[in-house]
């Protein structure tokens, strides 16, 4: 980034953050995202980055400031500074703001004075804790930048006695231990300083004269980057990155160049574009989608995706695509369409303006972005932007196109064949397990969000489940299922209460997530169920099927499986008429723990 | 009226104040927008604005528009 585009910048947010105040002023807005901000530095001049930042994502920010180097007091009183109504509180610091001395005498050879640091530093993560109990909002604190205002030159690191080791040890320390507080969010102020470098991001004139440390281009980038978390912690990530093709993912125009022809691998601008890929990957495995929309013969695009040795893209890494000669605007929605996700978490990435001007006028919601002109601008571009920002990637992020992609793969593969047929060449497995300490987590989340196939939706917290876990009357079992394409994870919980004289088990619980419903699970838990009662000595299952709103699904199983009516709701099925496993499932017991070798 | 001054448009901007307001004589005593955070806000502007680079002692001697448009003539700006 060039100073000048810097500046330009630095100019277009503090008239964006001047413009939005002057709204405020006159009652046109009404803020409804309250900031506190306390810094052991004069941090003013940072508010207009922040502020700027959130109003150009929609929020509708009121940034307050505490005053100035009480860091230790906000922590331990927010609401005399913020008051109750905070929303999110961010604490900024330096070294050489709190621990000046110590470092000074550190570097005097005084080695004890590291020990005090290091106990200064102990005490703002206290501080940090009692916040973090006493305050709902998010915390954002940063990772201390070397200190630079020193008169202390570091030339090299082998000195353990220098500048460079202390600022290492103590910033790793305070990394530690703010992990360690769940739910605090921690910013590189350290990486915005080595961006920007020594030399641009210290400005002495406004130290010396107002306590500001920091030049307009590190306030900017500082300032972006926290404006770009308090936008994480209140915006969902968009889901799917919908892709032009012709100069977007490679160079060129595959319908007249040909799969020779088209400009991607080893030599620039291929390198640009092979580099993009790799970004796109890494969405992927962020989670995000990856589509396509492109104008073009299918089949050419396929070609360039099977056979081109520079693509890092796979046809399977694809979730969604519209290869015709339509209007982009009018393949979009059957995009997320098969995506089952909502236009706005679309983002569309194309190099045609022209392409791009029509997305935005005839579907607003979705996100468009010109693809920068030199291809050697598209990493940075599309790397700044933010629409897929996200602190905490999960398995099931990791997971969710993969599983899109089974999904796809399946109903393929359903549509080919008869139902008996699709079933058996699923390869279906189920394993049928009695619930482990470490399972309870996941079941308790589907008791509380299983709707549809749920035979009696009771809902419990976790540590109710705990508890049930550990009564001798009750029993919890999982199911996992898993097929050819890929794997659902535990995906079913039954709980069941057994009789005093262990003569029936009744089924308090038996829940099943739509996805893996209507291929012979069903009568494959059940019948797996029936072994446990029976090597239990029971004889009988009862079970009640408790109406509601949403569990239609749930309603004919028990009479499907030759359960009997005895009383309004209430059912019951001698274990001896339990229908037999599915043929085409393959049940194991307990499979984890004894791959596991536990 | 003749076009505002450049220095006054940059007055203008920071401060959010009309640039036929502004005259040699504009100081923080008389313009209550002139604060201390403005006053940061101004030397980024005006350095941005006239490619120069004011030091400290300047800084400080800036209490007027009038002494800021002779510290940018010591600079070699005529016409700000």
């Amino acid at each position: 980034m060039t100073e000048g585009s810097s500046a330009a910048r630095a100019a277009r947010m503090k008239a964006t953050w001047r413009r939005y105040n002057e709204q405020v002023a006159q009652h046109e807005v009404e803020p409804s995202l309250r900031i506190g901000i306390s810094a052991s530095f004069t941090a003013n001049s940072l508010i207009p980055f922040i502020g700027a930042h959130l109003a150009e994502a929609g929020l509708k920010p009121a940034i307050e400031l505490a005053p100035y180097n009480q860091i230790f007091q906000t922590c331990l009183d927010y609401k005399s500074h913020f008051g109750a109504g905070c929303d999110v509180l961010i604490l900024l610091y330096r070294l050489e703001d709190i621990v000046l001395e110590e470092i000074m005498s550190f570097l005097h050879g005084d080695a004890e004075a590291f020990r005090r640091a290091s106990a200064k530093i102990d005490t703002l993560v206290s501080a940090l804790t009692s916040l973090r109990d006493s305050f709902t909002g998010t915390v954002i604190v940063n990772v201390p930048p070397f200190p630079a205002t020193l008169p202390v030159h570091t030339l090299s690191l082998e000195n353990p006695h220098g500048l460079g080791t202390l600022h290492r040890s103590l910033a790793t320390q305070f990394l530690d231990k703010v992990r360690g507080i769940k739910g605090v969010r921690l910013f590189d102020l350290d990486a915005v300083q080595r961006e920007c470098g020594l030399a641009g991001s210290f400005d002495s004139r406004q130290w010396y004269l107002y306590r500001q440390p920091f030049t307009d281009q590190f306030l900017l980038e500082a300032g972006t980057l926290l404006g770009r978390m308090v936008t994480t912690t209140r915006q969902p990530p968009r889901k799917c990155v919908v892709l032009d093709c012709d100069n977007t993912l490679w160079g060129g125009v595959v319908g007249e160049d040909g799969i020779a022809g088209i400009e991607l691998g080893d030599e620039f601008p291929g390198t640009a574009y092979r580099d993009f890929q790799r970004l796109l990957l890494y969405l992927r495995q962020q989670g995000v989608f990856l589509a396509l929309a492109s104008k073009n013969n299918e089949a050419d695009v396929w070609e360039v995706f099977e056979k081109h040795s520079g693509m890092l893209l796979k046809r399977e890494h694809i979730s969604a695509w519209q290869i015709n000669w339509s209007q982009k605007s009018e393949n979009i929605p059957k995009i997320a369409k098969a995506l089952n996700i909502g236009l706005d978490s679309l983002v569309f990435i194309d190099d045609n303006p022209m392409e791009i001007e029509h997305m935005r006028s005839a579907q607003p919601e979705v996100h468009s972005v010109l693809l920068p002109e030199d291809p050697a601008d598209i990493l940075l571009h599309i790397r700044s932007l933010t629409h897929f920002d996200r602190f905490d990637v999960t398995q099931e992020d990791r997971q969710r196109a993969d599983m899109m992609r089974a999904e796809q793969a399946r109903e393929t593969l359903s549509s080919s064949l008869t139902k008996e047929d699709f079933r058996r060449s699923l390869e279906l497995r189920l394993d049928f397990f009695s619930a482990q300490p470490e399972d309870l987590e996941r079941i308790t989340q589907l008791i509380n969000k299983t709707n549809q196939f749920n035979l009696t939706t009771i809902r419990r917290t976790l540590d109710e489940v705990r508890h049930l876990a550990k009564s001798p009357h009750h029993r919890i079992f999982g199911l996992r299922v898993s097929d050819k394409f890929g794997d659902y994870g535990l995906t079913g919980v039954v709980i069941t209460e057994i009789s005093s004289d262990h003569a029936f088990w009744i089924i308090d619980t038996l829940l099943l997530s739509c996805r893996v419903l209507g291929r012979g699970v069903e009568t494959s838990l059940l019948a797996a169920l029936a072994d446990e009662a029976r090597a239990d000595r029971a004889t009988e299952f009862r079970a009640a099927f408790i109406p509601t709103a949403k569990n239609a699904a749930a309603l004919s199983f028990l009479p499907d499986h030759g359960f009997q009516n005895v009383d309004d709701n209430q059912w019951r099925i001698a274990l001896s008429d339990v229908p037999e496993i599915c043929s085409s499932v393959t049940l194991i017991r307990d499979g984890k723990r004894k791959s596991d070798g536990s | 009226m003749q076009a505002p001054s450049r220095v006054a448009a940059v007055f203008s901007e920071v401060l959010s104040i009309p640039p036929e307001s502004i005259t040699d004589e504009t100081s923080p005593e008389n313009t209550p927008k002139w604060d201390s955070l403005n006053a940061m806000n101004l030397v980024v502007a005006l350095e941005g604005a006239f490619n120069v680079r004011l030091s400290t002692k300047e800084i400080v001697s800036m209490r007027t528009v009038g002494i800021v448009r002779k510290v940018l003539r010591t600079k070699g700006i005529e016409d700000a």
